[in-house]
C-alpha cells in the first residue's frame, strides 16, 4: 500500500492547499515528461493532455485507493487520454491543402519550422529516443519505470524508493540491474541494427 | 540511417548507460507560462471538487466508533417509534403530474410501502427514492421537480426533507408566503419567499440556487436571505459560501424538460410568453409597442401538451 500517496489524497480531499501544491508540483512536470517521452507532441498538445488527465484526476480522486503509486495512477490516466487524442487524430483527414485561398494562420504557424529547429540533429535525437523506449519497453516493467524515474525525471534515490515503496537499498540494486539489463538488450539491438544496416 | 549508439555515449559501460538514459529520456520542460496554466485549470477542479471540506475535520477512529454507537441507538429508538406508531390518515400535499419511469415506490412506514403512479398522491409521511425524474403539483399551487437518484421524504404538508439529490422548486410570485414550504437538509433549511429555486443536497452539503425571488436558508451558524441569481452553498457546521450565476443557460435544462404542461387554448399570448420567460429563466422584452400590443390581445388556440419550453414556444410563435 502507498500510505504516503494515499495520505497526500485525503489530504486534498479535505481541501488543503498546500496538499494540492505537493501533488501538483510532484506530478506535474513529470506528466509532461514521461508524455514527451512517449510522443512527439508540440507543447500546447502537451499541455491539453496533462491539464485533462490532472483534472480527470482530482474529480476522482475518491477513487484512488493507494493500491499503486499516485504518479502510476495518474501516468494510467495521461496515458487514456493520449489514446484518445491519437485516435481523434486518425479519424481527421491525413491531408491538408495549401491551394485554397486563405490558409488559416493558426495551420501556417504550426507548418513553419523554427528558426533554430536543425532537422537533422532532430531526426537523431528522435531515432535515439526511439530506440532507446524500445529497448525500456522490452525490459521488465519495474527496470523501465526505475531507469525513467532516475534518468528522465532526474528522481533521487530516495524519491524512487518513495514511489516504488522500497529501501532506498533496494532500489540502488534495482537501478544497478536495470542499467545491466538496459545495456545487454541495447549492445544486442544496436548489434542487430548494424548487421541490418550490412545487408 | 542514424547509428542509435552515438559516438559521445558508450553504453557499454556503466557510465555510458547513465549518459545515454539522461541525455535520451530527459526532455525540455514545458515552461513556466503552460505550467501555470495548467495548475490554474486544476486547481479550479479541485476547489469546486472538494468544496467547503476544509474546514471538516478527518474522523479519529474513536470518534468514529462514538458516532457509530450514537447512531445505532438513535435507530434502534427511531424504529421502535415506528412500530409503535399509531397509523392516522395522512394528508395529500400535491399529486404527481410526470413521472418519467413506469413506477416509484413510496415508503410510508417501516413496512408499508404502495406503487405510485402519474396522478398518485404524494402524502404526508411518504418516503421516495426515484430512479427517473418526475414532476409533482403541490396542492397550494406551485410545482416540484425532483431529479432521478434523489431521496427525500414529505415530513409535513409545509416541509420537506432532501436526505440526497436535485429538486426545483417553483412558487409563482402570486403564491402565498406566510406559510412557506421548507426544505430540511442536513447542513441546514431552505424557506422560499415566492420563488423559483434548486436544492442539491448530499452528505457533505447543501447547493441552493436561487432562479427568481428570494429564499430564507436556515444554517447551523447562520441564517441569510439570498436572490435571484445566487448560488449558496453550506456545509454542516461550516461557513456558507455563495456566488452570482446565471439564471438561464445548460444548469436549468434539466427544469425545462420537467415543466409542466401549459395549456395555451383559450389564453392571451402574453400570459403564456411570461410563463416560457419564468421557465427558461430569461426576461421577457419586446422589440417595440406593437409587438407588445399584439401579444396582449392574441388569442390562443390549439395544444403544446408534451412538447419541451424552446419547441412549443417556436410553434407558438410560428402560428400566431
Amino acid at each position: 500500500m502507498y500510505e504516503a500517496d494515499r495520505a497526500l489524497v485525503a489530504r486534498m480531499r479535505m481541501g488543503e492547499q498546500r496538499a494540492f501544491d505537493e501533488f501538483f508540483n510532484a506530478n506535474a512536470p513529470r506528466l509532461v515528461a514521461f508524455l514527451a517521452r512517449r510522443s512527439s507532441l508540440d507543447p500546447a498538445s502537451l499541455e491539453d493532455i496533462v491539464q485533462c488527465a490532472l483534472i480527470k484526476a482530482v474529480r476522482n480522486l475518491a477513487s484512488y485507493r493507494g493500491e499503486a503509486a499516485l504518479l502510476t495512477w495518474l501516468t494510467e490516466i495521461c496515458r487514456h487520454e493520449l489514446a484518445d487524442v491519437r485516435r481523434k487524430a486518425a479519424r481527421r483527414p491525413a491531408h491538408l491543402s495549401l491551394d485554397e485561398n486563405a490558409v488559416n494562420p493558426l495551420v501556417e504557424s504550426q507548418l513553419r519550422a523554427p528558426e533554430h529547429h536543425e532537422p537533422v540533429s532532430e531526426l537523431h535525437a528522435a531515432t535515439q529516443r526511439t530506440a532507446i523506449m524500445h529497448v525500456l519497453k522490452s525490459l521488465p516493467e519495474h527496470y523501465a519505470r526505475a531507469l525513467e524515474a532516475k534518468y528522465g525525471d532526474g528522481m533521487s534515490v530516495e524519491d524512487i524508493a518513495q514511489q516504488l515503496g522500497l529501501t532506498t537499498i533496494a532500489v540502488q540494486s534495482l537501478l544497478a540491474r536495470a542499467r545491466e539489463a538496459f545495456r545487454q538488450r541495447w549492445l544486442e539491438s544496436s548489434a542487430g541494427a548494424a548487421c541490418r544496416g550490412m545487408q | 540511417m542514424t547509428d542509435p549508439q552515438s559516438p559521445e555515449t558508450n553504453p557499454a559501460s556503466d557510465r555510458g548507460v547513465e549518459e545515454t538514459l539522461t541525455d535520451a529520456l530527459s526532455t525540455p520542460p514545458l515552461g513556466e507560462e503552460r505550467l501555470a496554466r495548467i495548475r490554474e485549470a486544476v486547481a479550479q477542479e479541485w476547489r469546486a471538487a472538494t468544496a467547503g471540506s476544509s474546514d471538516r475535520p478527518a474522523p479519529t477512529p474513536r470518534s468514529r466508533w462514538v458516532a457509530y454507537a450514537v447512531a445505532a441507538s438513535i435507530a434502534a429508538v427511531t424504529i421502535a417509534l415506528w412500530v409503535t406508531k399509531p397509523s392516522t390518515p395522512s394528508v395529500s400535499i400535491g399529486s404527481i403530474s410526470r413521472l418519467n419511469n413506469a413506477a416509484l415506490e413510496v415508503r410510508s412506514g417501516l413496512f408499508q410501502h404502495r406503487k405510485l403512479v402519474a396522478g398518485d398522491a404524494l402524502r404526508v409521511g411518504d418516503r421516495l427514492t426515484t430512479s427517473g425524474s418526475m414532476l409533482v403539483n403541490f396542492a397550494r399551487g406551485g410545482t416540484l421537480r425532483i431529479a432521478a437518484e434523489s431521496r427525500l421524504s414529505v415530513t409535513a404538508t409545509t416541509q420537506l426533507s432532501l436526505e440526497r439529490g436535485l429538486i426545483y422548486l417553483d412558487f409563482p410570485p402570486a403564491s402565498t408566503a406566510s406559510n412557506p414550504l421548507r426544505i430540511t437538509t442536513k447542513a441546514g433549511a431552505v424557506e422560499h419567499v415566492g420563488t423559483e429555486f434548486e436544492v442539491m443536497s448530499d452528505d457533505h452539503g447543501v447547493r441552493i440556487r436561487v432562479r427568481e425571488g428570494r429564499i430564507r436558508f436556515l444554517g447551523k451558524t447562520a441564517t441569510l436571505v439570498a436572490g435571484a441569481g445566487t448560488e449558496l452553498y453550506a456545509m454542516p457546521g461550516a461557513q456558507i459560501s455563495q456566488r452570482s450565476i446565471d439564471t438561464y443557460g445548460r444548469d436549468w435544462l434539466w427544469t425545462a424538460a420537467l415543466a409542466p404542461d401549459y395549456e395555451i387554448d383559450g389564453h392571451p399570448l402574453i400570459d403564456y410568453l411570461r410563463w416560457v420567460s419564468r421557465e427558461l429563466g430569461r426576461p421577457l422584452d419586446f422589440a417595440d409597442a406593437k409587438s407588445r400590443q399584439i401579444a396582449d390581445h392574441t388569442i390562443l388556440h390549439g395544444s403544446v401538451r408534451g412538447q419541451a419550453s424552446l419547441d412549443a414556444l417556436s410553434n407558438v410563435l410560428a402560428t400566431t
